[in-house]
């Protein structure tokens, strides 16, 4: 077949780009509007005085009285204790994936119920949790039960202890997810080298540490930023349910101080600079994610 | 021995959310204050304090709307971004991805005051354009991984045969891509069946209020009666539920998304 002249392959590159470009123009047009856009007006609203109806122009001064907010401080605070939690939240998975890689008879049972949890919205596993934590829960039962203690408490119901509950409660959240993604990690895993190790007279812990765990590391690195990720921006449903972001503000986080500012105080301005301040914390793990991603290719 | 008894263990704990919600449901108001007794008198009377049949078909509704959206403007895109390269496509695509890592809370401000002065946040339409806009670039991101180990070879053969790109996308792409609509389908529809802020703020009348943020606002109200807001709990977990126990393997495969292939 006789090459086609250049002009000829001009146009049908032409054309193709031309159909790229209207295949994603959609997609473009709906992130500018809906994602890009807000972000460049959250930037212009942080600076001024802003009811949602009227904005009334300060200049970056905000930024200055906005930053000397000491419930900004608790609510940043608040966040930064809770990433004690992260460690639990992949630990934990962890260790029920590599229980479920036995593959002890009915693990595929196992598996399906381990899993279950992470379908429920976390409006209900907050509900749920509140049953756990209230004064006639099931945390008092247990604590009766094993004879510590005949006092009820309620977490919940205390600035001292409401921020471990919601840590505790988001550590069952992610659970399921966590697990699911170290599992997957394992099935990946080449058993022949484990197998290997094993006849060379390695025991149960060297092998997990030698040949699992290295083996593990990007999925473990996936894994803890997609829950920290959650831990600044997932919370929302679970604190509107158990505590309102009480008692005072102890359990307060970033997301939900941007909601409270805005829609129960309606200081729209002040709420979208906090909304700013979420954004470049999340933009910050966002940045180690791309490049965990990125770097495998 | 030792290893069941130790997932025994984790299932009790795992399905605790479920022991909870069945066993207060089966309870009146009273039978649960007192701490004794059962009966389905809270499920009887379930429709005349949360208006579930409503809800449920609030929820179906938007979620439905957002998804077909999700997949009618990411396929295209992704194929766009894998196949017909145009002129700084590599950056448009990188900008569409990172944008997935844009909470809503981050521009909740401006996006309820553009979407609430478009008129939109009466009826489902500004719901399902927000959860369209954050679920886009994800799709995008995933159809377009995916689309890259289609050969050439196939599109440029429907081309000669004068399907046009059109054509190519409906007849010859879209048949390979339902492992990944069915990926981009199951994510998300676990994640808009169970959102709360997006219900919560962008659809203002009662009526047309999702499951979640039926529930939310019940409980936030002292007064609810615990045995029914368990029922209902109950019955919003039920469709995630069905759809997680069908689909597991195009979740995990999901959430795996370009570490592990």
């Amino acid at each position: 077949m006789p090459t086609p002249p250049a002009r000829r392959r001009l146009t049908l590159s032409r054309r193709r780009q031309l159909a790229g470009v209207v295949f994603a123009l959609p997609a473009i047009l709906l992130v500018l509007g809906l994602i890009a856009i807000p972000i460049g007006q959250a930037v212009y609203y942080s600076m001024t005085q802003w009811d949602g109806v009227t904005a009334t122009w300060i200049g970056p001064s905000t930024w200055n009285q906005a930053l000397h907010n000491p419930t900004l401080w608790t609510a940043l605070r608040n966040n930064a204790l809770l990433l004690l939690s992260v460690p639990f939240a992949l630990g934990l998975p962890l260790g029920i994936a590599v229980l479920l890689h036995q593959r002890v008879a009915g693990w595929r049972i196992f598996r399906s119920i381990y899993f279950l949890p992470t379908a429920i919205s976390w409006v209900v596993l907050g509900l749920v949790a509140q049953r756990f934590f209230a004064y006639q829960g099931t945390l008092n039962s247990l604590i009766h039960f094993l004879g510590f203690s005949r006092s009820n408490t309620n977490m919940l119901g205390y600035e001292s202890t409401a921020l471990s509950a919601l840590g505790i409660t988001f550590i069952f959240t992610m659970i399921g997810t966590n697990t699911m993604l170290f599992l997957t990690g394992l099935a990946t895993l080449d058993t022949s080298l484990e197998e290997a190790a094993r006849i060379d007279g390695a025991g149960r812990w060297r092998i997990f540490r030698s040949i699992t765990l290295p083996h593990l590391r990007r999925f473990i690195q996936l894994a803890f930023v997609m829950t920290v990720i959650a831990l600044f921006s997932a919370l929302f449903s679970l604190i509107f349910v158990m505590t309102g972001g009480g008692p005072g503000y102890a359990t307060t986080t970033m997301e939900f101080l941007i909601y409270q500012t805005g829609f129960n105080q309606g200081d729209f301005g002040t709420a979208a600079l906090y909304g700013l301040i979420l954004f470049v914390l999340t933009a910050i793990v966002g940045v180690v994610q791309l490049r965990l991603i990125g770097s495998e290719e | 021995m030792i290893l069941f008894v130790a997932m025994l263990l984790v299932a009790i704990v795992m399905l605790y959310p479920f022991w909870v919600m069945i066993y207060n449901s089966l309870m009146t108001e009273a039978q649960f204050l007192a701490g004794k007794g059962f009966s389905l008198g809270s499920w009887k009377a379930l429709t005349s304090v949360i208006p579930v049949g409503q809800e449920v078909l609030s929820s179906t509704i938007i979620c439905t709307a957002s998804i077909l959206i999700i997949l009618l403007i990411g396929l295209p895109a992704g194929f766009a971004f894998a196949k017909l390269r145009f002129r700084l496509s590599t950056v448009v695509f990188l900008a569409i991805v990172s944008a997935m890592m844009v909470p809503l809370q981050a521009i909740l401000m401006p996006e309820f005051v553009n979407v609430t002065k478009l008129g939109l946040t009466s009826g489902y339409v500004g719901a399902v354009l927000v959860y369209s806009a954050l679920g886009t670039p994800f799709s995008v991101f995933l159809f377009t991984t995916y689309f890259r180990g289609v050969p050439d070879e196939l599109i440029e053969a429907g081309i000669v045969d004068g399907l046009g790109y059109f054509g190519v996308l409906w007849r010859l792409v879209l048949p390979i891509a339902v492992p990944a609509i069915a990926t981009v389908t199951v994510l998300q529809f676990i994640q808009i069946w169970d959102d709360l802020l997006v219900g919560l703020l962008f659809i203002q009348n009662t009526s047309e209020r999702p499951i979640t943020v039926g529930l939310a606002v019940l409980s936030a109200g002292r007064t609810t009666s615990i045995p029914q807001l368990m029922a209902g709990s109950f019955i919003s977990a039920v469709p995630a539920m069905l759809v997680y126990l069908g689909f597991q393997r195009y979740l995990v495969k999901g959430l795996t998304m370009g570490i592990d292939r």
